[in-house]
């Protein structure tokens, strides 16, 4: 056989087998939740924005319910596997609940369908992934395909960035080869169902400034991906608004960076102002890499730059992220991808047991008691600081890696020779204009 | 590219700083919301929880800062509202909440309701006590459980005089020793209550008594929380101490990045010049 093909078709098996067994309550819960609200006409936005109107009313704190905050494009991604679920299993909910800090309530056996079912996209994102790579690396395609990183945030969790991987890998290829800017429009707006590649578009727009038929092209397949967003602009502007806006924009820092000494700190105000530090930095790291470096250094270095900024600087930088470059990184010959090492150390200095193994766990009373011993274990270790420590110096470590990476990809680029100077001025021309 | 990563690394470390100046200059003496909507007070003295609404444990629940280790905190008493109850609706189940802060942040207002009954629940720290005050709209049958693992004497009764659970005389005063037991530290509290309650039962649990309830009558109570360490236990790890543990972390784990790059790029350089 192929071995392109013994590659993928391993990398399918190993998936398919690991799929059904586990689940990211939180996350996993919220596109089952959403894809059977969407699956009924429901609107996404409201429900979050009603819940997070709840919380707050409850609580007089400005904190947010985390529900379906993603570009609206991304269920439909899940909606047919849903629904080919519930012809299966019918329409009676099978996972309950699971918004954090609530524990899930799972139907059996047809909770495990359904966590099946629902990582079908996932799957096929990472394999589309590994057959692309094959094209054009078996070892990096190897690579991608049985990193326990990769693995892990795809099919033991089950989230998605794995989506938000492939498309921007294929705007890579279709933007870097001169093929369609059209198609590399419209695949960057697809990775954009996860917001943070947003900090890409001025990269893109500054690489295709002056070619103005092509920045056309480019941006006509980006608007065909947001015309579900026009839609719900239209029909609810506020919770529209306030679910992808507000609550992305006032999120509290944290995750694997520099940020998570603020879980320390009670004082959910506090912590927002102090979230202002790193959004004003990332918009000045972007701004500088983008005009000093944007044109000066290959696409794909470009890319990556504009990218390990916005981890270095951005305020929340969850395990997962690191997924979407990590093809990417792959291609680079400059950046270290050992770097995966920091997230995967860390998904297991944060997350409550239960969050491992629930369909396993919660499938006999046995197992149930087995979690809350562990469960007891690991809480005392929390709430005693011990888990925070290490947690802390995992998101220093990581975010030197990044910066490391990022010092290495910017040296592609010609000797920086007042480098900021050239780009402060052309920021000046720019708004002169 | 060195001055980027140097001052990188003196951001790190001053950030690391941050949860330390906010103990130190903001967390004092005022109600501070945080996670899914809990609050939390620290006095000089004291330091006093209310979990977020969707949490029926800690309503509030009542810790000591022991001279011993000032960043302990020794749980004295908690009111449940899992286990608590008025005119015979569950606290926790059976009542919408919402909780605000006053405006000088001092006191926190806990206010239950549900169809024909508003309770509310206020929440203030003197310099030397903690007081809880219920007030109804109406007057209630109300059965509150205090908790803590594990109180050695209730209003001087210990286990040897009630293995069962027993009602005790009532009084407007609760005095209890306790032995805490995540720190080995002995300890004395007392809850004042504004009016003599209709019972007072104490429920034993292994060594001693694990909790306290009180059944009143009235649209108004109140309890006034203070205690003391009086036997130091062993001054050991405690949360707080986070605070001063993570600018050390964040200096340590640069510093072990620094020497992990130069020996890199002293490798890196032996490898160009040999290939040289």
């Amino acid at each position: 056989m192929d071995k392109r093909i013994k590659i993928v078709l391993t990398a399918l098996i190993v998936r398919v087998a690991i799929a059904p067994f586990f689940m990211h309550a939180g996350d996993l819960g919220t596109i089952y939740e959403s894809s059977a609200i969407a699956l009924n006409g429901g609107n996404l936005y409201n429900f979050v924005y009603q819940q997070t109107l709840q919380m707050q009313y409850a609580t007089g704190l400005p904190i947010f319910f985390e529900g379906y905050a993603y570009h609206p494009l991304l269920i439909y991604f899940f909606v047919p596997f849903y629904w080919a679920y519930t012809l299966i299993a019918g329409p009676s909910p099978s996972i309950i609940g699971g918004h954090f800090p609530s524990l899930p309530v799972l139907i059996y056996p047809w909770a495990l369908v359904a966590i099946f079912m629902l990582k079908i996209p996932i799957i096929l994102a990472d394999v589309a992934v590994v057959y692309i790579l094959s094209g054009i690396d078996l070892k990096k395609a190897e690579l991608y395909a049985f990193c326990p990183y990769i693995i892990f945030i795809s099919v033991v969790w089950g989230m998605f960035d794995a989506i938000v991987a492939v498309f921007l890998l294929l705007s890579y290829l279709t933007f870097n080869d001169k093929s369609s800017y059209a198609l590399s429009g419209f695949t960057y707006g697809l990775s954009l169902v996860k917001l943070y590649t947003i900090v890409l578009l001025p990269l893109y727009v500054v690489r295709l400034w002056g070619k103005w038929k092509d920045l056309g092209k480019f941006l006509f397949g980006l608007a065909v991906t947001l015309l579900p967003v026009a839609y719900y602009w239209i029909v609810s502007p506020i919770s529209f608004w306030n679910v992808l806006v507000g609550f992305q924009g006032s999120r509290v820092m944290g995750g694997v960076n520099l940020y998570n000494f603020v879980w320390i700190i009670e004082d959910v105000r506090f912590d927002l102002q102090m979230s202002m530090i790193p959004t004003i930095l990332l918009v000045i790291s972007v701004a500088v890499i983008v005009l000093a470096y944007g044109r000066r250094l290959p696409l794909l270095e470009a890319i990556l730059a504009v990218m390990l900024v916005s981890f270095v600087f951005g305020k929340v930088l969850n395990e997962q992220f690191l997924v979407s470059i990590f093809p990417l990184m792959l291609l680079c010959k400059k950046c270290d991808t050992r770097l995966w090492v920091a997230p995967f150390i860390f998904i297991f200095l944060r997350s409550p047991f239960y969050y491992f193994a629930i369909p396993i766990l919660w499938s006999s009373p046995y197992f149930y008691d087995l979690y809350f011993q562990a469960d007891t274990v690991w809480r005392n270790l929390q709430t005693a600081g011990y888990l925070m420590m290490p947690m802390y110096a995992v998101g220093v470590a990581f975010s030197l890696l990044l910066l490391w990476n990022l010092i290495q990809v910017l040296s592609v680029s010609r000797p920086a020779g007042g480098m900021l100077s050239r780009s402060l001025s052309r920021v000046i021309r720019i708004l002169r204009k | 590219m060195k001055i980027i990563t140097i001052s990188f690394i003196a951001y790190v470390i001053a950030l690391s700083f941050i949860p330390l100046v906010h103990q130190l200059f903001v967390a004092q003496s005022a109600w501070l919301g945080y996670g899914t909507g809990a609050y939390a007070y620290q006095s000089p003295s004291y330091f006093v929880l209310f979990n977020d609404p969707y949490d029926g444990s800690s309503k509030p629940n009542i810790h000591v800062n022991p001279s011993f280790a000032p960043n302990e905190r020794i749980s004295i008493i908690e009111f449940s509202d899992w286990t608590s109850y008025v005119d015979g609706f569950n606290l926790f189940n059976d009542f919408n909440v919402t909780i605000r802060t006053s405006a000088d942040g001092k006191t926190l207002n806990a206010t239950y309701t549900r169809p024909g009954l508003i309770l509310h629940k206020f929440i203030q720290l003197s310099s030397d006590t903690v007081q809880v005050k219920m007030i109804a709209n109406k007057e209630v049958t109300a059965h509150v459980e205090l908790w803590k693992w594990v109180m050695t004497s209730v209003n001087n009764v210990t286990i040897a005089t009630a293995p069962k659970p027993m009602v005790i005389p009532t009084s407007t005063s609760i005095n209890f020793t306790f032995n805490d037991q995540s720190s080995n530290a002995i300890g004395v509290g007392e809850i004042s209550l504004s009016r003599v309650p209709t019972q007072i039962e104490v429920w034993p649990f292994e060594n001693g008594f694990n909790r306290v309830t009180v059944d009143f009558i009235n649209s108004e109570m109140t309890f006034t929380v203070s205690g003391s360490i009086t036997e130091p236990g062993q001054a050991s790890w405690s949360y707080g101490d986070l605070t001063y543990a993570l600018p050390v972390i964040a200096i340590l784990t640069v510093t072990a990045y620094l020497l992990v790059e130069r020996h890199g790029q002293k490798n890196k350089d032996r490898i160009n010049r040999s290939h040289s």
